[in-house]
Formats: C-alpha cells, sequence, structure tokens
C-alpha cells in the first residue's frame, strides 16, 4: 500500500513537473513581464545578490529558453561573451538606460557558466597526462614535492625506499599517479608550495604511528574526490560564489587544498580502527562535502588554524 | 524471457554466497580487475588505501570479492581478510620483472597460511596488453607453480585493461567452487 501511494505521488510529480516546465513556467513568465516590465533574466539578476543563488538561476533560464541565442551563449567562448550578452539585451528588449546594471551581471554569471565548462576541460586534460620519468618537468615536480616536505632530508636516489616517508607505495611513485595522471601531482605540490606549515603539519598527522594514513596516495584519492566533484558539476555553486568571473586552474588546486586540510582534520577527529578503515571513512567525508555544497552561500576555502 | 522463466527465477533459491580474496603486490592490477568485473569505469583509478568491496552476480554465484591494497605497509592486515576465503585471486603485473622475487615470496607466504589451507587459487598473470609482459607460462616457471599439491590453482594470462583472459579465470573461479561443494 505504501509503495503503491509512493508511486502515485511520484507519477503526480512527473505530470506536475512535465506541465510546468512546458506550459506554466511560460505563461508565468509572460505574465511576470507583463506586470515588472522585465524579463526573467532581468528579474534574476536584480533580484539575487551575486554568486550561487544568482547564476544557477540565470544558468537554468538561459539552458531552458527556447530562443537559440539565449541558449547558445551557454556554448560561447570567453572572448565571444560580450558580444553574446549585447545580443541577448537586443533579444529580450532590455534598454541599458534602464537597467544599467543588467549588462555587467550577465556578464560575470555567464563567464562563471562557461567558465566551469572549460576549467573541467582543462583538468581533464591534465588528468590525462601521464606521469613520465623521461620528462624532465615532471621529474623536478616531484623532487620539489620532495624538497617542500622534507626540507632536512636529502633523496638517497631517485628509486628509493624513502618515497614511502611522503605516503607514495613504493620506490618509485610513478605508478602511484594512475588515472590521475599529472593533475594528483600538481595538486600535491600546490598544497605544499602554497601551504607549506598545513602540508607539513597533515603529514605528520599522516606519519603518525597509529592514526596514520599514506600522505600522498591519499592526496592523489582526494585529487579523484575533487576530479569528480567537477564533474558532476557539483562544485559548481562554490565556484560561483568563490570566483567572481571565470574560474581558473588555480582555483581547483586551491579546493584541493581545501579537501586535503579538511579530511586531515577529519581523520584525526575521528580517530579510526587503522588506515583498512579509510574508504568508509572517505565517504563519510565525501557526504560532509557534499551537504556543503547544497547550501547556495558555499565557498569551501581552506582556514588554517595556525 | 517468459513468464514462466521470470517466475521459476523468483521462485529459485536465492545465489550462492562466495567470498573472494583480491591479493597480490601494489600497481599490479586488482582494483581494475575488482572493477572491470562489476563492469564499472575504469579511467579514475587510484592506489587502494585499505580495501574495496564489490558484489557480482556470475553463472548463479554472489561473488563477493575483497580487494586489499597491496603496498607493503598495510601487507600485515592481508591476514584480517583471510577467514571464510572461498578462492584466493593473485594478481601479477607480468611487466614488472624487477618484482617477479618479491610477488613470488608473497605468494609463497599466503599458501603457508594455515587459514588459507585447501583454498583454490587463481593468479592472474596480468597486464598482457603491455609489450613487456612476460608470458604466463615463464611466471608459472618462476614461481614453481607446478609443485602445489595441497589445492586446486590455476594461472590465466590476462589484461584486466582490455577485460581479455578475465571471463576465463572467472569461470575457472566458478568450476572450482563447485567441485569444492561436491
Amino acid at each position: 500500500m505504501v509503495s503503491n501511494c509512493h508511486f502515485v505521488l511520484e507519477m503526480l510529480g512527473y505530470i506536475w513537473q512535465y506541465i510546468y516546465t512546458s506550459f506554466l513556467r511560460y505563461w508565468l513568465k509572460w505574465l511576470l513581464r507583463q506586470a515588472t516590465g522585465k524579463c526573467e533574466l532581468q528579474r534574476i539578476c536584480s533580484g539575487y545578490k551575486p554568486g550561487a543563488s544568482r547564476t544557477t538561476k540565470a544558468e537554468y533560464s538561459l539552458r531552458s529558453s527556447k530562443n537559440k541565442v539565449l541558449r547558445g551563449a551557454l556554448e560561447s567562448s570567453k572572448d565571444h561573451l560580450e558580444q553574446c550578452v549585447d545580443q541577448i539585451m537586443k533579444e529580450k528588449h532590455v534598454k541599458a538606460q534602464i537597467d544599467p546594471m543588467f549588462k555587467g551581471s550577465l556578464h560575470i554569471c555567464l563567464l562563471q557558466i562557461t567558465g566551469y565548462s572549460s576549467l573541467y576541460t582543462s583538468v581533464e586534460d591534465l588528468r590525462k597526462e601521464v606521469f613520465l620519468s623521461e620528462d624532465p618537468q615532471h621529474e623536478a615536480m616531484l623532487f620539489k614535492l620532495w624538497d617542500l616536505l622534507m626540507p632536512e632530508v636529502k633523496l638517497e636516489s631517485r628509486i628509493t625506499k624513502q618515497w614511502g616517508d611522503i605516503g607514495f607505495q613504493g620506490d618509485d611513485p610513478k605508478t602511484d599517479f594512475r588515472g590521475m595522471g599529472l593533475l594528483g601531482l600538481i595538486n600535491l605540490v600546490f598544497f605544499s608550495e602554497n601551504y607549506t606549515a598545513e602540508a607539513r603539519q597533515v603529514l605528520s598527522h599522516a606519519n603518525h604511528p597509529k592514526l596514520g594514513y599514506s600522505y600522498a596516495i591519499v592526496g592523489i584519492n582526494l585529487t579523484e574526490m575533487a576530479y569528480s566533484l567537477l564533474k558532476t558539476g557539483a562544485l559548481k555553486p562554490h565556484f560561483y560564489n568563490a570566483v567572481q568571473g571565470a574560474p581558473e586552474l588555480t582555483h581547483f588546486h586551491q579546493l584541493y587544498c581545501y579537501l586535503a586540510y579538511e579530511f586531515d582534520k577529519f581523520w584525526v577527529a575521528e580517530e579510526p580502527e587503522s588506515i583498512m578503515e579509510f574508504n568508509q571513512y572517505r565517504e563519510k567525508f565525501h557526504n560532509v562535502v557534499k551537504t556543503h555544497l547544497q547550501d547556495p552561500s558555499v565557498c569551501l576555502r581552506l582556514t588554517s588554524s595556525n | 524471457m517468459g513468464l514462466l522463466s521470470i517466475l521459476r527465477k523468483l521462485k529459485s533459491t536465492p545465489d550462492q554466497e562466495v567470498r573472494i580474496l583480491l591479493l597480490g603486490l601494489d600497481n599490479g592490477g586488482k582494483t581494475t580487475l575488482l572493477k572491470q568485473l562489476a563492469s564499472e569505469d575504469i579511467s579514475h583509478i587510484t592506489p587502494t588505501q585499505g580495501f574495496n568491496i564489490k558484489s557480482v552476480q556470475s553463472q548463479g554465484f554472489k561473488l563477493n570479492v575483497w580487494d586489499i591494497g597491496g603496498q607493503r605497509k598495510i601487507r600485515p592486515y592481508w591476514r584480517n581478510y583471510f577467514e571464510n576465503t572461498d578462492v584466493l585471486i593473485y594478481v601479477i603485473d607480468s611487466a614488472d620483472r624487477k618484482r617477479f622475487e618479491e610477488t613470488g615470496q608473497e605468494l609463497a607466504e599466503l599458501l603457508d597460511e594455515e587459514k588459507l589451507s585447501g583454498v583454490p587459487v587463481l593468479i592472474f598473470a596480468n597486464k598482457q596488453d603491455l609489450l613487456t609482459a612476460a608470458p604466463a607460462s615463464e611466471i608459472a616457471e618462476g614461481l614453481n607453480l607446478h609443485t602445489i599439491r595441497d589445492r586446486m590453482w590455476q594461472i590465466q594470462s590476462c589484461s584486466a585493461l582490455t577485460g581479455e583472459g578475465i571471463q576465463e579465470g572467472m569461470n575457472w573461479v566458478c568450476k572450482s567452487v563447485n567441485s569444492k561443494k561436491k
């Protein structure tokens, strides 16, 4: 019985959604346009503060528009966005004298929306780039990581068990990058370079004899978390709030730093039985992050307690 | 499928559960194999910290596959997962010749474990897609597999990346479970 009821409710929900998106939404928009003298995009840009709540609504409005010019703006390249905004204003009869803020607001929304997709493309390119020991630049990055984390200790050789001290699995880190490619290494280096004290603090927790974990491979795992959150679009609200323009790679690395620092805090506070519990706690932490991302005012910044 | 056969399926006893332990050195391809068995995306795999577990239906069995991380630091935890194992799958990176000795030692130690005595073992000579991979016959010889007398064993060349050879290996796993029960 209960499941039957549930089924009927779900069906009604679908029917309502269909009627709303195919008919009601347009009548409602038309009515509001007559009453306020503004189109939906204008109402969004003036009615919501800059950030995720505004940009998410603008994105939805553009995506569900019947007008090709509006939908096309979402696929536009960064340099053409100003033209796109002009075209949209023309299509929607928006007068710059009457609504002087509109142009700038919509431009920023579009920079954020299209910037998110191009950020994904750049991240994906780095992920696909395989770490090669024959590439001097790749090797230099690896040594840099060591020096930043272990300034007091010299590496005895390129292939050495010492790599285990910063949490690689074996004596050659190259096999640990795997599905995350260069992206994993760049994130590790970025964290150590820009938050050196925090990174060393996290490393010292990771090297705890009982509560420890493998610093580098957990870092690579958290890169995977950042990557898949980006891919599914879950990070949109964060980037729409954090960057008033197109997000860049550094913003993605910043997000990784947040995850690496926060995961460590979480792990230490939870006191897991052993490293074998890692995936359970990773999932728990993943859910905490996803809950944060449900909040329209979310902004995931590393705030150090030091 | 007709209605009758669907009804018959519903009526028949639930699948017999089989506990499979997936072990081997780090970077051998255990997680890729696990994901390949579960028909999941294998392009974003990262080193296993701890373990992964997945259940897969195959030939009337519910295979509960435990994929345990292979890094040296966590090998001491392997023994926590030995209990009630039906089949051991040992994965070898056939192209990593430098570590053949290490992988052979780990395997020999596993075969000496009391809790794993008599447990059938399938050795996957993985990464056959690589040009430098050693053939299964060479690995079998290097590991002295022919001296195993106390259990059923099989070596199967495969590529977890392309999926080649995996089905053959899993067929052997199901067969060995069946003959063990008889």
